[in-house]
């Protein structure tokens, strides 16, 4: 089919802009983004400015206040915008310091896991062949231990710390990045323009890094977002169980096993973290999903 | 007697970006019962879009802003949705363009056909004896085992077979047939326009063909009108506008289409191509005048209504176009003189391609399928040789084996002297390169033209550095024909035309020595075909380009190449200079091909009385 | 068609094999080796030196973990993992008195989950275009944001406590007997037409289950919306619509039949992530399965009951992916001459 093109003298005027600056004005254009975005950079900001931000400090207890509630409820008190936990500890304070673990411990490790799996799966899809079929059974293999039993087991393993966490998230995580991406560096791995490269004499690393990975980027970069709220889940679900932080350190998990076994007297206390964690992942999940609509062009014209 | 179908100046205005397009202009046109008209135009020019009117199924900000369409003296477009959706398959058929995609994957062909049934009002305790009988008239073999199977299991013919069967079971007064062998092989698509010819006459229906190829538009049809970007330029009896077109448009449509026989002359190619929607807004007279060679201020302003210039044949032009721009006739093309003791660019000695399948239990059987079964042949220096085949004879097989994409499993291939089996694939033979099909797939969406002229100059010896490269890409706009201010664009601001030239470009830039081209016309718009045929030409001629051509179209090989190869399931089945295989064909295959190729004469019958199945299934 | 039916089972039971053996392995190794003192995890907190010399030497603690693995592998086949440290019982016998529970808890969540699923994947479809789809949009990626086991509190807390409309806690209020049969309640007591404790068990699976459907859900309406949007623009679909056949039975008799195998697919792959979340669910409406189980082997430190859940777990997932292989072969016409 012959597109539209403007006559020349059309052409001279405008220089096409590249391809990046074109999404990204694109991307700027969806609310999506927007929002998303903005819920990210709020807690990104939560987490790095916690000590200017917190009333109190998280760790202290006030033996005097336990359990009292919000201030807009009967008995509450400005002292305590969110009222207190169990021990007399703020529980905003709590949740602004927990920010910084659940963000930490979300973004190393959807780096980890990118960085592993992106690897993996350029490899895989590109070579194809036995290298292929060894990661993909390995991939599969990997896949066959539901993800929250292996961190579990993980984490029982290599013992409690936020390093440890993000091992853990890594090693169960990057299979599904691998599995992905992989999908979609075979399609590109197949289109003549590959084939033409190599004609041309490109070396494999080449063809892989110039051409192949600029393609796969939009990709990489959603499931990267998307990766990072999963991460936060997953902290939340180990830190519920008691294998995540140690015991001083604020974590929304760990404040909401705390807070369950007060859930009947003081509701608030759980609900609370739960609200900051679901927003938190919301944000990460709705700039994900934003950037994937924009920076795929397929999906761009479903939405016109 | 009342038309079965007339369209009385239908407009079909789109809303785009906010603004009124008018995709189709006063259309006008009509069918009498047991009629076959046929609407011939390039890609884009609008007659998919008058099937949809028909159908009722127009995109969501298109609609019919003005004119009449009648079907048995009905309004049609009064019609609501769930009336006119009566009308469809029943009265109205289409027989649809793709056939192996036009049926549900998941469900048998037994399933779907009782499912149209079952809407035309068949009652069911009928439908498998119908079934088999249509089935059968279509002469689809094993027609009863046929309904257990499902689309994928069928060949793009069959399903073809089991589409028109389905058109026809309700007995409809008018089918609409888009483009229904376009994507068939030359010589299935001879058996189903004869299909299509035999139901219609049995039937009495009139039949409405739609489809790029002005040559079997005039074999099939008795009418013929010509689309150029949504007006209908020209209509009439097929011969009066093939034998004696009046529109510009018409005359160099057919001027360009290569011809298999009569002398070789280089094609003329109108420059640029049609408009896009998007350039519409700012054609309000004729549409094809920016690139007429008559034309004159009047005609770029005012649409000119339709003029009568023979007994039912009118034209949309004025009067003083009609002598002039008769297409002069191109020079005669010089064949490249092959020196005899040349030394052979490639040469190939026995070789074979298979591929392996693991099969049966376990997957521990393997079986072997012969892509290239024993390929034996050789190109001379400086000629430019000729493969012809239909898929799956092996033909791209070949070309990759030549640039070296693939290994031989047997055999020996010499590439300017030098071999090229042992070991992995030796992929640093620049010099030989490879122009893929489909500029879709073959051009790095993320590059610029810029960037993807030039892509030869990032490695090994020819590496120049970047500051540098400006020069060489724009020698290679020049070589190919290519405007110069697109060099800062990217493959999807391009038409497919263009597309096709940063193709060639790109291959050129390694400074090849021997180019294969694999099916680099077949998709495009007969004038952009033209220009590509001959920029390649000149490129023969200017830099001794040895060309190896992949093609399954006979008569653009004719028009390019000295000498040919015939394929059929992965042989080699005849060889030798192109007049000398073309006018006297050896092996049963070319001939079989050669028939079932739409004549350039439109007096001579076609399509011809084919070998029937049975025979042609033994050359498989 | 059996043909290729009974290839695929053959290749997927032939691959399975190895693969339960390498996770084995993987757990064995992750609990075994990594941790400082393996011994401390094996013993009860009141254990004598003659009680920690005698596990020493039975578990072969002072050999390689190579042995230490097929002393294991050993007694796994032959039906003992060993005893749990917290219950003192055999851990064999623990898995088999709650794995039917989760079982009977996931098969529950979920067909409550395709039930949400697919009228909301045709719904988001059909508002396509519409304000309501971005509403419904929306309402999808927040329920992607909320993990199966906030939904547990929610829905304790909501219908629960506040509520009181269900109960939230055991499979059967305390006091019914528990027959001895498949170990599914829903089976048990329709097959000895105990209606009122077939409701009472029904009634107390309504919110963990919906829990996990609710978590799940959102993957299966993205997939089923994604995969009828595309069908949409189907050249079958078109040509369909030109035989005059209405949007309905188009999508009823064609499009659906196609989208189902994506979801199947995304089943496959995703159960393990439902599966998974019967950890904390189970804790949280304090459900007697496998995933309480191991919460509580958690607590305890008891890494026998750890490996045995893990195991479980895994082999378990594997089954199910194999018979999804199959139902996809069966319903692909494109893989049944194989």
């Amino acid at each position: 089919m012959s597109s539209s093109i403007p006559s020349s003298a059309a052409l001279k005027r405008e220089r096409p802009p590249s391809a990046t600056a074109e999404a990204l004005r694109q991307a700027i254009r969806s609310p999506r983004v927007v929002i998303g975005g903005a819920i990210v950079l709020a807690m990104v900001i939560c987490a790095v400015f916690a000590p200017q931000i917190a009333p109190n400090d998280p760790a202290e207890q006030d033996l005097l206040n336990m359990l009292l509630p919000p201030m807009w409820a009967e008995g509450g008190s400005i002292d305590y915008p969110f009222g207190t936990d169990s021990l007399g500890r703020c529980i905003l304070s709590q949740m602004i310091f927990g920010a910084r673990v659940a963000l930490f411990v979300g973004f190393v490790a959807a780096i980890g896991a990118t960085l592993l799996g992106t690897t993996l799966a350029l490899i895989s899809g590109y070579f194809g062949g036995w290298i292929d079929r060894v990661i993909s059974h390995l991939v599969d293999l990997w896949m066959s231990l539901p993800p929250v039993v292996l961190s579990v087991t993980l984490m029982v393993g290599f013992g409690t710390g936020v390093g440890n966490v993000i091992l853990s998230i890594v090693l169960v995580d990057w299979t599904r990045f691998c599995r992905v991406v992989r999908s979609e560096v075979m399609v590109v791995a197949r289109k003549d323009f590959v084939s033409a490269a190599k004609l041309l004499g490109f070396g494999n690393v080449r063809i892989i890094l110039r051409e192949i990975l600029p393609s796969v980027a939009p990709l990489i970069i959603t499931l990267f977002t998307l990766q990072v709220g999963i991460g936060i889940i997953v902290e939340a679900i180990l830190s519920f169980v008691g294998l995540s932080v140690p015991a001083g350190v604020p974590a929304w998990g760990q404040m909401i096993a705390q807070a369950r076994n007060y859930m009947y007297q003081a509701p608030w206390g759980i609900i609370l973290p739960i609200i900051a964690m679901f927003i938190t992942v919301l944000g990460f999940n709705l700039l994900g999903e934003g950037l994937r609509v924009t920076l795929d062009p397929r999906l761009r014209k479903r939405n016109i | 007697m009342t038309d079965v179908l007339s369209f009385d100046n239908v407009t079909v205005t789109a809303r785009m970006s906010g603004r009124s397009i008018d995709v189709l202009r006063d259309i006008s046109f009509s069918l009498g019962q047991g009629d076959i008209v046929g609407l011939v135009g390039e890609s884009g020019a609008g007659k998919s879009m008058i099937g949809r009117v028909i159908s009722g199924l127009l995109p969501d900000n298109f609609s019919v802003s003005a004119g009449k369409v009648s079907f048995d003296g009905k309004n049609l477009l009064a019609l609501g949705k769930s009336e006119r959706r009566a009308l469809l398959g029943r009265r109205i058929a289409f027989i649809p363009q793709e056939p192996l995609s036009a049926l549900n994957p998941v469900r048998t062909i037994g399933s779907q056909f009782s499912e149209h049934l079952r809407h035309i009002g068949i009652e069911r305790s009928r439908h498998r004896a119908l079934m088999i009988e249509r089935l059968t008239q279509v002469q689809l073999r094993n027609a009863e085992e046929a309904l257990q199977r499902f689309p994928h299991e069928l060949s793009g013919g069959q399903c073809q077979r089991v589409l028109i069967a389905m058109a026809f079971a309700g007995e409809p007064a008018l089918v609409v047939a888009d483009e229904p062998t376009t994507a068939l092989d030359v010589m299935t698509q001879a058996h189903i326009v004869r299909l299509i010819a035999e139901q219609q006459k049995q039937h009495g229906t009139a039949l409405l063909f739609i489809t790029h190829d002005l040559r079997l538009a005039g074999h099939v049809c008795r009418n013929v009108g010509v689309m150029y970007a949504g007006d209908m330029v020209e209509f009439g009896p097929a011969a009066s506008v093939l034998k004696a077109p009046s529109h510009p448009y018409t005359k160099s449509l057919l001027a360009a289409i290569p011809e298999l026989t009569g002398p070789r002359r280089v094609l003329p190619a109108l420059a640029d191509h049609m408009p896009g929607l998007g350039t519409f807004a700012g054609l309000g007279g004729c549409r094809f005048s920016p690139r007429c060679a008559t034309k004159d201020p009047s005609c770029i302003a005012t649409r000119l209504p339709p003029r009568m210039v023979g007994a039912g044949h009118w034209v949309r032009c004025a009067e003083r176009c009609e002598a002039a721009g008769n297409a002069q006739l191109g020079d005669l093309i010089s064949l490249p003189a092959s020196v005899a003791d040349a030394p052979a660019a490639v040469a190939f000695d026995k070789v074979r391609l298979s591929y392996h399948a693991s099969r049966g239990f376990l997957g521990l059987r393997r079986s072997r399928f012969d892509a290239v079964k024993s390929a034996t042949f050789s190109v001379q220096e400086g000629e430019i040789l000729g493969i012809v085949g239909e898929s799956g004879s092996g033909k791209t097989s070949i070309g990759r084996l030549i640039v070296g994409l693939e290994r031989p499993s047997a055999g020996m291939i010499r590439i300017h002297g030098q071999e090229r089996t042992t070991g992995a694939v030796h992929l640093t033979h620049r010099d030989t390169q490879l122009i893929f099909q489909d500029p879709q797939s073959a051009l790095n969406p993320r590059r610029s033209v810029m960037r993807l002229l030039t892509q030869a100059l990032e490695v090994g010896e020819s590496y120049v550095p970047e500051s540098e490269r400006r020069p060489v890409a724009e020698a290679l706009l020049r070589d190919t024909g290519l405007p110069p201010d697109c060099l800062e664009r990217f493959s999807s601001q391009l038409s497919g035309g263009q597309r096709q030239r940063v193709n060639i470009g790109r291959a050129l830039g390694a400074k090849p020595k021997l180019i294969v081209a694999d099916e680099i016309v077949s998709g495009l718009d007969v004038s952009v075909q033209a220009h590509i045929l001959n920029c390649l030409l000149d490129l023969n001629r200017k830099h001794r380009l040895t060309m190896v051509f992949i093609s399954h179209d006979l008569a653009v090989v004719r028009y390019l190449c000295s000498r040919i190869l015939m394929m059929h399931a992965g042989e080699i089945v005849e060889e030798g200079p192109t007049e000398a295989v073309f006018s006297n064909p050896q092996h049963p295959y070319t001939k079989a091909l050669l028939d079932a190729v739409p004549p350039d004469n439109a007096d001579r019958p076609w399509p011809p009385v084919l070998a029937t199945d049975s025979a042609m299934s033994a050359l498989r | 068609m059996f043909k290729s039916l009974i290839n695929v089972a053959a290749r997927r039971l032939a691959g399975a094999i190895p693969t339960v053996l390498l996770l084995s392995m993987v757990v064995f190794i992750v609990l075994r080796a990594l941790p400082a003192d393996p011994l401390a995890l094996l013993l009860p907190p009141n254990a004598t030196q003659a009680d920690a010399e005698a596990v020493r030497k039975a578990l072969g603690l002072d050999r390689s973990i190579v042995i230490q693995y097929l002393i294991w592998l050993r007694d796994a086949l032959s039906g003992d993992l060993g005893n749990s440290i917290a219950f003192r019982e055999p851990v064999t016998r623990l898995l088999a008195n709650s794995l039917p529970a989760t079982l009977e808890l996931s098969f529950v969540g979920l067909g409550l989950a395709l039930l949400i699923s697919i009228p909301g994947g045709l719904l988001l479809y059909g508002a396509r275009g519409t304000i309501l789809e971005n509403i419904l949009d929306v309402l999808v990626v927040c329920m992607l944001s909320i993990p199966s086991f906030l939904w547990a509190i929610f829905l304790l807390l909501g219908f629960g406590v506040m509520l009181g409309w269900l109960p939230f806690s055991g499979r059967v209020e305390s006091g019914i007997v528990i027959p001895d049969g498949t170990g599914f309640l829903l089976i048990d007591y329709l097959v000895t037409m105990q209606w009122g404790y077939w409701q009472n068990a029904l009634s107390h699976l309504i919110l963990p289950a919906m829990a996990l459907a609710l978590g799940f859900s959102p993957l299966v309406i993205r997939v089923l919306r994604s995969s009828l949007l595309e069908s949409s623009d189907d050249h079958y679909v078109t040509v369909a619509r030109q035989r005059g056949l209405s949007e309905r039975q188009i999508i009823l008799a064609h499009m659906l039949r196609n989208s189902v195998l994506p979801t199947i697919t995304l089943i496959g792959a995703q159960f393990g992530f439902l599966f998974g979340g019967t950890l904390l669910v189970e804790t949280i409406f304090s459900y007697p399965g496998i995933g309480n189980l191991m919460v509580q082997a958690v607590r305890n430190h008891d890494l026998p009951v750890i490996q045995g859940v893990a195991l479980v777990f895994c082999v378990t997932t594997l089954a199910i992916n194999t018979v999804v292989d199959i139902l996809y072969v069966v319903l692909n016409p494109k893989l049944r001459r194989a």
